[in-house]
């Protein structure tokens, strides 16, 4: 290769990586954009009470005020809203887990008398969200005395269709040879199902989890529908009812607000990587 | 100190200070000095019994009303109350969908506006006035403002025992009154005319940004709108109904009394209704920092104020005026309070069991006062001449207030009416839509909703 | 050999009934779960719509009435109208940015990842938080008005203008919802073969007509799918205007899923509430019948 080939290819390289790097820029500052929000209620549950009342935003505390948290916890009984979000949202993660793995198994690798219409009744349940039946399964709840108990909380969730039909594209691809081998060493089909489909769709698994966790953790419009106690009360209930509060101070209704979205963002750190390859997305580097 | 104590919530099984801990210890040596010691041992030996009881969130009231509970179950042991409270705005929604799904609490705080509506469908038991301490109706309605009487007592029958009892006040910010050259004595203002004018005074703008609204109307909730709105109407000569039931708000009464509402802002540019400190929450905020100067509210206890702006509590410069009139002199408030209810479907033993805790509650009225203050209890007797009462800075001024409003509306579509009445001062603050206008879409909108309601 | 085959047809035969028994068995749990918390509620829903009931009476027949109702009722009409605007324009442009952010990811430019990780942290913040955050940054002069100060604008009234708060609310939606369906959209660019890029450039197509003439063909599943997902999600708003507005000023807010609360709740016609949702369900069910088509083809890959 010539000196001046050389050069130009490196001249080339250059240019590629400076377009590369205004590209990281601009796909930064946007990227800031979304995260400025999130930024703000941190840095803003950290301030002076009454700096809120100014309406103009200060980015970094002149003093940092971590009594915010204790002080919001202490008003309201925050540690049980939480407690019962918790329950609500793991116990609907824990079943979404089992039994959309199950269904999904049973759609996908099995086939029996209507098997095709099953999946689209499964998939119809997805234009019938509690926001459109939410009177009816109110009085089913109310029929079942569920009000003011975490299976009422819960109840409506534990099988959600978009769970179920994950779990069945994600298992479409295992070979049937992979089973039929197994059933002929005598393998029982919950046996099959444990070791050999499972360990296949950890990944869909993973992303069933955390958007089950998301999804449940802040529910808003159903226990406001059947909680009258306040021990059954979720932490949104919670926080609203301190947000309209007399007088609780903004920057503790955001110290709350702070300390709700820890979990969340914790399962999926934890669980990001496989949530990446549930999505598809193991070809990014 | 700046942390606002009174709003610490108790625990499930009572905090007591050492103060309640004396007075529970006082009351219950009085207690076994007067009563036989049998009594005492046969109310240890009674059967346990289960009472549900739901009230509204304020910071002084609902820990009172804990308290009196929490000291009835100590002196009851056979009693266990579970004890619920719900969002001022939240707790009549609650009930009546309580009583629709058998959910319903045994006894209850009701704010009198509901009393219509679940007496309607016969929801609640009618009280026993003698096991409350009365010898007959005529001395327990003679112990309550006629006003208030009107919704708890119905064909011979109390149905509610009456708790707290008040009016709307205007309060005052008396250091910006003199900033800008008035006495807030003398100048307070005694017309609605006067308030635009003397807001607009108050008023300090940087630009279309309003540093210090002279006055502000709450926008936040229907209760509050209707609080604050019902004077006026009543002032202007209107009615919410006429006698077929039919909504007249959108009458000429009706049309002065909005005219009046919307001037503040739309003839005075004193107040911005799209503007509150922390935008959703109570605009009385906007009072307590000091970024408006008047305000319409009820009475506002001293802790209350003590949590937001120590300074204006030590320094006292504030005070209650009455609401302001389409006349000087003729100005009057809305009016309302709470009633102690019990459920119609509460067993008998429940039913007698809320009853005897209703007359403990309202068996220490200066108890009432000393927590509560200054919101006056409905009662006559029992409180008004304790000299801490008469001490209580500007007390006067909340008992005329009181003793000259106007109630709110007895209707079954309450809650329809409120949120159209809301909507709709929405749609002429916010959105300018023309007055007369809006005011026929409340009317048609609270006319459905009574045709659509059938009584059983 | 006929020996043999008569030793095994009707022991084969067992073994796949009970295979399929196992089968059905597995689906069986989900199927009674959605008849009880999902098919019959919605009949329930719409045998409702056509009664009068208050829940403490029994309920009457009114035959259309609480539909006539409906039609009447401009708070009806105009949650209806809210509604779809909203539907419209948060799936479009929920669809649009979160196309555009993939394809900006995609470049691989330096760090693209980490900027991808940022912004799916708006799809992580509990709802309640979301509305939170905003309400407070649309003020009239909270943080997005201040960030105008240098255009000279000095106050905007994000949630008390009529004609803004429901622009404010679907961009809230677009801010929650737009990087979680980039990170659908970017598996969907992953998926379409390097090559055909390749083969484009060696024939002289530029980035946009690559874009045109590859990415956004192969795409289309996925876009369908987008639109669809955000229709579906849109349809279900509550928790925003609910909290951030309560659905003013005057009705500018209000969405059918508010109403059916607050005709259910709030005023006890669980008859007319039932009569809302069967509305509701109509528009959803135009969504779902595109979506089930989509999945019935098996056009779509990776899902979330």
């Amino acid at each position: 290769m010539s000196p001046s080939g050389k050069r130009s290819a490196s001249f080339a390289r250059l240019k590629l990586r400076s377009r590369g790097w205004l590209g990281s820029l601009l796909l930064a500052a946007l990227a800031f954009g979304f995260v400025v929000p999130i930024l703000w209620m941190l840095t803003t549950s950290f301030q002076a009470g009454d700096r809120m009342y100014e309406l103009s935003t200060v980015w970094i505390p002149s003093a940092w005020h971590f009594e915010n948290y204790s002080n919001a916890l202490s008003r309201s009984p925050f540690s049980q809203y939480f407690l019962n979000s918790g329950i609500v949202a793991i116990a609907v993660m824990v079943s979404n887990v089992v039994f959309c793995t199950i269904a999904g198994y049973g759609l996908a690798k099995f086939r029996f008398p209507g098997d095709r219409y099953v999946l689209l009744v499964i998939l119809a349940t997805l234009m019938l969200p509690l926001e459109v039946t939410l009177v009816p399964t109110f009085l089913v709840i109310h029929g079942f005395g569920w009000l003011n108990t975490y299976q009422g909380l819960a109840g409506p969730f534990l099988i959600d269709a978009f769970g179920v039909f994950l779990m069945r594209q994600s298992m479409l691809s295992i070979p049937a040879d992979y089973i039929e081998a197994a059933r002929m060493d005598g393998a029982g089909e919950l046996r099959i199902l444990l070791q050999i489909i499972v360990p296949q769709c950890l990944p869909a698994l993973a992303v069933l989890a955390v958007f089950s966790f998301r999804d449940n953790w802040d529910q808003f419009l159903w226990p406001l529908t059947v909680v009258s106690q306040d021990e059954f009360r979720t932490f949104p209930l919670g926080l609203v009812r301190f947000a309209e509060d007399y007088g609780s101070p903004p920057t503790e209704q955001l110290a709350i607000a702070v300390l709700a979205t820890i979990p969340t963002v914790l399962l999926f750190v934890v669980l990001q990587r496989a949530v990446n390859r549930g999505f598809g997305l193991s070809g990014l580097k | 100190m700046t942390d606002d104590k009174s709003s610490k919530p108790e625990s499930k099984t009572g905090n007591f200070s050492r103060r309640d801990v004396l007075s529970i210890t006082a009351a219950g040596a009085l207690a076994a000095a007067t009563a036989p010691i049998s009594r005492i041992a046969s109310a240890q030996a009674k059967k346990p019994i289960n009472i549900s009881f739901w009230t509204f969130e304020n910071p002084q009231q609902r820990p009172w009303v804990h308290k009196r509970v929490n000291m009835f179950m100590e002196k009851n042991p056979n009693v266990k109350v579970d004890f619920q409270y719900f969002a001022f705005g939240d707790l009549g929604k609650k009930v009546s969908v309580g009583f629709a799904t058998g959910t319903a609490p045994d006894g209850f705080v009701s704010q009198d506006w509901f009393m219509p509506t679940w007496q309607a469908k016969g929801l609640l038991a009618p009280l026993d006035v003698q096991r409350l301490g009365y010898s007959s109706l005529k001395t327990f309605t003679d112990d309550f403002a006629p006003a208030f009487v009107a919704g708890a007592v119905q064909k011979g029958k109390a149905y509610g025992y009456p708790l707290w009892f008040y009016g709307y006040v205007n309060y005052l910010n008396t250091k910006q009154f003199k900033e800008v050259g008035l006495d807030a004595a003398k100048d307070w203002p005694k017309t609605w005319d006067q308030l635009g004018e003397v807001a607009k005074r108050l008023t300090i703008k940087e630009g279309n940004k309003f540093t210090r609204q002279g006055f502000k109307f709450a926008m936040h909730t229907a209760a509050w709108t209707m609080f604050q709105f019902n004077a006026i109407l009543h002032q202007c000569g209107g009615a919410w109904f006429d006698k077929a039931g039919k909504c007249t708000i959108n009458n000429a009464a009706g049309l002065k009394a909005m005219t009046i509402r919307a001037s503040i802002a739309k003839q005075y540019g004193a107040e911005d209704p799209a503007d509150s400190i922390a935008t959703g929450p109570l605009p009385q905020m906007d009072w307590l920092k000091e970024r408006a100067s008047m305000f319409f509210c009820h009475p506002i206890p001293p802790a209350a104020i003590e949590s937001q702006n120590p300074k204006m509590l030590s320094e006292g410069y504030f005070r209650p005026v009455q609401y302001p009139g389409v006349q000087a002199g003729k100005g009057y408030t809305t009016t309302y309070g709470f009633n102690l209810v019990v459920n119609a479907r509460a067993a008998k033993e429940k039913q007698e069991a809320l009853q005897d805790m209703y007359k403990f509650m309202m068996s220490d009225l200066g108890d009432a006062w000393k927590d509560t203050a200054p919101f006056p209890p409905a009662r006559k007797s029992g409180w008004a001449d304790k000299p801490e009462v008469k001490k209580f800075p500007y007390v006067d001024e909340i008992i005329i207030a009181r003793d000259r409003g106007v109630a709110l509306p007895q209707t079954v579509v309450y809650n329809e009416l409120g949120d159209a009445v809301h909507k709709g001062i929405q749609q002429i603050m916010l959105n300018n839509a023309d007055i007369q206008k809006t005011l026929n879409e409340i009317a048609a909108e609270v006319d459905r909703a009574t045709a659509a309601f059938k009584p059983t | 050999m006929p020996g043999l085959f008569t030793l095994g047809g009707p022991r084969r035969i067992r073994f796949h009934q009970r295979v399929q028994l196992w089968g059905i068995g597995f689906v069986l749990p989900t199927i009674l779960f959605f008849a009880v918390f999902k098919f019959g509620p919605m009949l329930w829903a719409v045998g409702l719509s056509f009664m009068s009931y208050d829940m403490m009476s029994a309920p009457t027949f009114i035959g259309l009435d609480n539909y006539r109702n409906l039609v009447a009722d401009p708070v009806f009409r105009a949650s209806l109208f809210n509604t779809l605007v909203y539907i419209g324009g948060s799936t479009s442009l929920i669809t649009l940015v979160g196309l555009g952010l993939a394809v900006a990811i995609k470049t691989r430019v330096p760090g693209a990842r980490y900027y991808m990780v940022g912004m799916f942290l708006t799809n992580l913040i509990p709802i309640i938080v979301v509305c939170l955050i905003w309400r407070f940054l649309l003020h009239p002069h909270g943080l997005m008005t201040q960030l105008l100060h240098p255009f000279g604008i000095q106050r905007v009234d994000w949630l008390t203008n009529s004609s803004l708060a429901l622009p404010a609310i679907i961009f809230v939606t677009v801010w929650r919802f737009a990087p979680y369906f980039m990170v659908v959209f970017l598996a969907g660019l992953l998926a379409i073969p390097e090559d055909y890029y390749e083969a484009a450039r060696l024939d002289g197509a530029n980035a946009v007509s690559r874009f045109w003439h590859i990415t956004l063909p192969l795409l289309a599943p996925t876009i369908f799918f987008v639109v669809v997902v955000s229709a579906l999600l849109s349809a279900r708003i509550f928790l925003m205007p609910y909290f951030m507005t309560g659905g003013g000023p005057g009705n500018a807010t209000r969405v059918l899923s508010m109403l059916i609360f607050e005709t259910g709740f709030s005023y006890l016609k669980m008859g007319q509430a039932a009569a809302i949702s069967v509305v509701l369900f109509a528009i959803m069910l135009v969504f779902t019948f595109a979506q089930m088509r989509l999945f019935e083809r098996g056009e779509l890959k990776s899902v979330g």
